[in-house]
């Protein structure tokens, strides 16, 4: 092990140690901190009856899905956004008027419009990805060195074929520092939905723990919601690295 | 004659200023097949416009270009392919990738294609190097790849805008060679911009030099020397000291223009 894991790793272990020891001498109260190992415990016993298992589910559901439909439309969007001029016009307005809005303001709306049930959440997280992604696809699409788009044409490459063989992957980085951001909003959004209207998944489970004082399940909802970031974020590395080979970050 | 230039201009304004920049004015110049014809200037002198203009990639405001007739194989093969001064290769493909691009956007089997590219691939000595990706590169291979890429396309004419000028000299001065190779081995038609005398003179067979802004054309040089060349032989030395004289006066006006003083009369 070399010197820097054993200090990250050290330091990990020192906090999580004291962290135990004081709660078990009583310093701690177990109602404001848990111990560690009783929000392993209640995690291991949530696992076993099924609950948090179900309610990891249920979020994840809502959370791919919006997800999955704000990426796909912000790239198709900011594809034909950021290489022809009057649909960057068109789009524009709305860019600079709904992007600057937290979009959890947007959630009564969504569940005014779309009902208490999984399509207003689902949209709210879709919204929220979608101008990450779309911002983030003009602006990859913008960066690409013109002269690679004459170098196509030079070659006889078509209008299509320099959309799909150009644009396309020259704007790849960009979308998916878009997709990277975009799962960072998913997953906040993803809980504040779940706070109202629901009685499932990850983010009501960690709410109504707090409502009954249960902090041990609160802790064990948030240290959930870190693993999913985690791997969210690994996912979305290793399909980047599959998508761009050439751009590999060190 | 394989390329007829018939009063090639090219003006535009300045948005901001409204000011009218004269590139080109009136140039016309026959291309025979074959040849290696260099356009010398000083910068600003139109020279890249020109080429552009050739390539199809920019408009003339005025002129007309005649171009053969091409071998009719069906496959829209283009008459011109360009190698760029910055290589212009697609980062996300490999050397292989790279070099089938016109093929592949012509819809050349594939098979076929990658055998012709991997050919080309030997040709400029790459061997071996076929999926590293540009960056992994040097500069001198980037710009092999990039003559690989733009003979892959199998034009009639290649042109060449700057191509070795982002290089350091060693490498400028093996690649050079090395195009003279490629230009006898293939028969093609080179049309080549520089604003390097030494390489005109190393490379060319016709040095059509260029005056400072509006570019015209101020001498046609036929170049017979012998190959292979060395800028330490005599004849070499007598023809890069006459287009010094040749292109001294060009290129302080070409200063001036830039500092904003007025051009000679």
């Amino acid at each position: 092990m070399s010197a820097a894991t054993a200090r990250k790793v050290g330091s990990a272990l020192f906090i999580l140690v004291v962290w135990q020891l004081l709660v078990q001498t009583g310093k701690l109260n177990e109602l404001f901190l848990p111990a560690p190992l009783s929000v392993l415990r209640a995690m291991w016993q949530m696992t076993l009856s099924g609950v948090l298992p179900w309610a990891v589910l249920v979020s994840l559901n809502r959370l791919m899905q919006g997800f999955v439909y704000g990426s796909i439309i912000g790239i198709v969007l900011g594809l034909i956004a950021g290489s022809i001029r009057w649909v960057e016009d068109i789009v524009d307005p709305w860019v600079a008027a709904v992007y600057p809005i937290p979009k959890s303001a947007l959630f009564p709306l969504f569940l005014l419009w779309f009902g208490l049930g999984d399509p207003s959440k689902i949209v709210t997280i879709a919204v929220g990805v979608l101008f990450l992604v779309l911002v983030n696809t003009v602006t990859g699409v913008k960066s690409i060195n013109p002269l690679l788009l004459k170098a196509a044409v030079d070659l006889g490459a078509s209008r299509l074929q320099v959309f799909m063989k150009v644009i396309l992957p020259g704007a790849l980085p960009n979308i998916f520092t878009g997709l990277r951001l975009g799962a960072g909003m998913a997953l906040i959004l993803v809980f504040i939905t779940e706070i109202e209207a629901t009685k499932a998944g990850l983010g009501f489970l960690l709410w109504e723990s707090f409502q009954l004082m249960e902090t041990r399940n609160v802790f064990v909802g948030v240290v959930t919601f870190g693993l999913l970031g985690v791997a969210f974020t690994w996912g979305l590395q290793w399909i980047e690295r599959v998508c761009c080979p050439w751009a590999q970050r060190s | 004659m394989i390329l007829e230039l018939r009063g090639i201009a090219k003006h535009w304004a300045i948005a901001r200023t409204g000011e009218r920049v004269v590139a080109l004015e009136s140039l016309s110049l026959d291309v025979a097949a074959g040849e290696f014809l260099i356009f010398l200037g000083p910068s600003g002198c139109g020279k890249s416009t020109l080429l552009q203009i050739i390539a199809g990639l920019e408009r003339p405001s005025g002129g007309e270009m005649r171009a053969a007739a091409r071998g009719a194989d069906g496959r829209g093969r283009k008459l011109t392919s360009m190698v760029f001064q910055e290589y212009a290769l697609f980062p996300w493909r490999t050397v292989l990738e790279n070099v089938v691009f016109g093929p592949e956007v012509r819809k050349v089997p594939r098979a076929e294609r990658d055998a012709a590219a991997r050919r080309l691939i030997e040709m400029v000595h790459l061997g071996g190097f076929e999926h590293r990706y540009p960056h992994e590169l040097s500069g001198g291979m980037r710009q092999r790849v990039a003559l690989a890429r733009a003979l892959a396309n199998d034009p009639e004419i290649l042109l060449f805008d700057e191509p070795l000028a982002a290089l350091d000299a060693q490498t400028r001065r093996v690649l050079q060679d090395e195009l003279v190779r490629i230009w006898a081995e293939t028969g093609k038609t080179f049309i080549y911009v520089t604003h390097s005398l030494q390489e005109a003179v190393l490379l060319g067979t016709r040095i059509v030099v260029m005056t400072a802004r509006p570019g015209r054309i101020k001498q046609i040089v036929p170049v017979s020397l012998p190959r292979p060349r060395s800028l330490t032989h005599r004849g070499e030395a007598e023809m890069l000291e006459r287009l010094d004289g040749l292109l001294a006066d060009e290129i302080k006006q070409a200063m001036a223009t830039d500092l904003g003083a007025p051009a000679a009369p």
